[in-house]
């Protein structure tokens, strides 16, 4: 039995095809149309899902979408009649797509795919819920979701067990972590449902302490939070009700100035992302603590926006009664095509589960042949690969030579995260390195750190981790102390405050990227590599041959190691380009 | 001739968005002023509040509940 989960027009659109309650194939848009978050229908996605079985679209038994459409249309048009006449321009631009795309999926998806069978509506938090639950390695757990917003819910608790979900409570808009959150973002001058990782990284630089924070005491008056983690903020504070914009003036003069434009970063925005920071950990574990009273089991799962909040869930442990964690790897909207499809198959179909998402693996792959007939077609000078050992000891000794290198090996990672099959990986041990990727390739702030990559065996050598490592530390999810003894050895990915956001690595999840870690670890003596996204600035992480290609001629990577293939900057020099000309953050 | 014929086709297929543009306006206008607009202001006469936009000391929870219960299928098949 075949399944389609879809996620589309707010942003991450994606699609999730599940095989017998198992996910085969998952892909966000973005990765085939280029274009960041993009939210348009997930043709792309749907073919490439479909095409990865080799079957069409009558093969579908059934399509599940993410939300509940006409209970979100209800939420907009309560804003409008909240707030008329204040949004009016908003009506006037968010309108037409309300009509024209978002009402009307059925027929869209019946038009686009010719589908005739069954599609099923799953509310937007109980597919995050399914998301985080269902293919989590728990036969029983607490859920939590919280994001911006679904159709009314923002955030919500309830319990999993065997294949049935039930949601208890619920926090309604416009009260929401995950937009208060945005609105600190774009006060900061960074982008909203973009750029929210960019305040948790700058918090580390602020005074994270509550008594000497005075952003955090002056963030704390605008949202009331009762003992059991439940919260209401003040609007007068705020805008996204009425319009595309999110702070108030009245927020801006709370935190003493206006919103950041062009100018550097102060004191004053570390701070402010700091106090952000504290309040989020504070409502989070106070909310945490109440539903472990109420639902009684040590497991707990997570997913939704906020989840992606790696700071806090390495405290998570630490800081609630909960044994064992699981958080769905891509928490965002792209993860509900996951928890809309497995939510129809176990919950509603009542089928047992039969699946754990142990990676996240789930993309589009291309054979030796496919790339070298791309290099060949396009005059791209590459040398070959005996077999995979020579692969490893070749590239490490590249990686360990201070070469930056483009590794694109494998099905494409399915999330936010490159977790070593687009991912660019560097030596951890150089300290310029950190400046060296900044500079020449991702061309990013100077703030955020690289994340360190280890095998799960070695990560406790180095890093201060729960104990046993939670799973989602393989999906990069987890923020951990680096061990005060290592930071000046791995400068390159040890954070302002000594944190890293690390990968650990299984040989049963990755054998090759596993193998060359290791390798490295000869090398250098400390198996770790800095592992960071294939991309160039702006862009979504590389998914062809012909995107890893022209990104590393865009940037200042050294050399691509692709399937069996290697290829260097330096012999294909007349297809240099630059591609921070082109970027749009 | 060719060339007049792609311009003047672009330009008109300009001229068509740009009436759509101010079509849409006017009736999405018309939509809010009368729809919304009436029906808030007399909503509001009956003091009808539409969301809640002010934290409640008083209150001791703000967790409202989800509806738990297990639906039937056919739930699932509407879109509200």
């Amino acid at each position: 039995m075949y399944i389609l989960g879809l996620s589309c027009y707010y942003h991450d659109s994606s699609a999730t095809l599940l095989k017998d309650g198992k996910i085969v194939a998952a892909c966000e848009e973005e990765r085939f149309t280029r274009k960041k978050h993009d939210s348009s229908f997930p043709l792309n996605s749907i073919r490439y899902c479909l095409d990865s079985q080799k079957i069409d679209i009558e093969k579908i038994e059934y399509i599940g979408f993410y939300e509940k459409p006409l209970l979100k249309f209800e939420r907009i048009i309560y804003q409008h009649l909240h707030s008329f006449p204040l949004s009016y321009k908003l009506f006037l631009s968010s309108t037409p797509s309300l009509i024209n795309e978002k009402l009307r999926v059925v027929e869209k998806i019946k038009k686009e795919l010719k589908y005739k069978g069954d599609v099923l509506f799953v509310p937007h938090h109980m597919a995050h819920a399914a998301s985080a639950f269902l293919v989590s390695p728990f036969e029983k757990a607490a859920i939590l979701t919280s994001d911006g917003v679904g159709e009314w819910t923002t955030t919500a608790y309830g319990i999993g067990e065997k294949n049935k979900i039930s949601l208890l409570k619920e926090i309604k808009f416009p009260h929401s972590i995950g937009l208060l959150y945005s609105t600190i973002t774009a006060y900061l001058g960074f982008s909203v449902n973009n750029s929210e990782y960019k305040v948790m990284s700058l918090s580390s630089y602020g005074d994270m302490n509550t008594g000497t924070n005075k952003y955090y005491k002056k963030l704390k008056q605008i949202i009331d939070i009762k003992d059991d983690g439940s919260f209401r903020m003040d609007m007068s504070y705020f805008e996204f009700i009425y319009k595309n914009r999110m702070p108030s003036k009245k927020l801006c003069s709370l935190l003493d100035g206006p919103i950041r434009k062009e100018e550097l970063i102060t004191r004053r925005h570390k701070d402010i992302a700091a106090g952000l920071q504290l309040i989020t950990e504070e409502i989070l574990t106070k909310i945490l603590n109440h539903i472990h009273k109420t639902v009684k089991s040590d497991n707990l799962v997570m997913a939704g926006g906020v989840a992606l909040n790696s700071v806090y869930n390495g405290k998570i442990l630490a800081k609630t009664p909960f044994k064992r964690l699981w958080i769905q790897p891509n928490s965002s909207d792209g993860g509900t095509s996951i928890g809309a499809a497995a939510y129809i198959y176990n919950t509603i179909l009542g089928k047992k589960r039969n699946y754990v998402m142990e990676d996240a693996y789930l993309g589009p792959e291309f054979s030796n042949e496919e790339i070298e007939y791309f290099f060949d077609s396009n005059k791209i000078k590459y040398t070959v690969f005996k077999n995979n050992d020579y692969l490893v000891k070749k590239t490490a000794k590249l990686i360990y030579e201070n070469n930056v290198i483009g590794y694109f090996q494998g099905r494409m990672e399915f999330g936010p995260r490159a977790l070593g099959a687009r991912s660019i990986l560097s030596n951890p041990c150089n300290k310029k390195m950190q400046e060296i990727l900044n500079t020449k390739v991702k061309h990013r702030e100077s703030f955020r750190p690289f994340a360190p990559a280890v095998c799960k065996e070695d990560a406790l050598k180095y890093f201060e981790c729960d104990m046993p490592i939670p799973d989602s530390a393989d999906f990069m999810l987890m923020v951990y102390p680096v061990k005060k003894e290592w930071r000046e050895k791995i400068p390159s990915v040890t954070h302002v405050d000594g944190s890293g956001r690390l990968q650990t690595i299984e040989i049963k999840d990755n054998p090759l990227y596993y193998a060359l870690i290791k390798e490295f670890g000869k090398l250098s003596g400390i198996p770790i590599l800095v592992n960071t996204s294939f991309n160039i600035r702006g862009e979504p992480i590389v998914c062809t041959p012909y995107d890893a290609y022209r990104c590393m001629m865009g940037t200042g990577i050294d050399c691509l190691v692709i399937g069996k293939y290697l290829v260097k900057r330096e012999d294909n020099l007349q297809d240099k380009w630059d591609s921070e000309k082109a970027a749009i953050d | 001739m060719k060339d007049f014929i792609i311009g003047f086709k672009i330009g008109f297929k300009e001229f068509g968005e740009n009436i759509f543009l101010v079509v849409n306006s006017i009736l999405l206008s018309f939509v809010y002023f009368v729809g919304i607009g009436l029906t808030s202001l007399v909503a509001k006469l009956f003091w009808k509040k539409f969301l809640d936009t002010k934290p409640d000391k008083k209150l001791r929870t703000y967790w409202s509940n989800f509806n738990p219960e297990e639906k039937p299928v056919e739930e699932y098949y509407r879109q509200f």
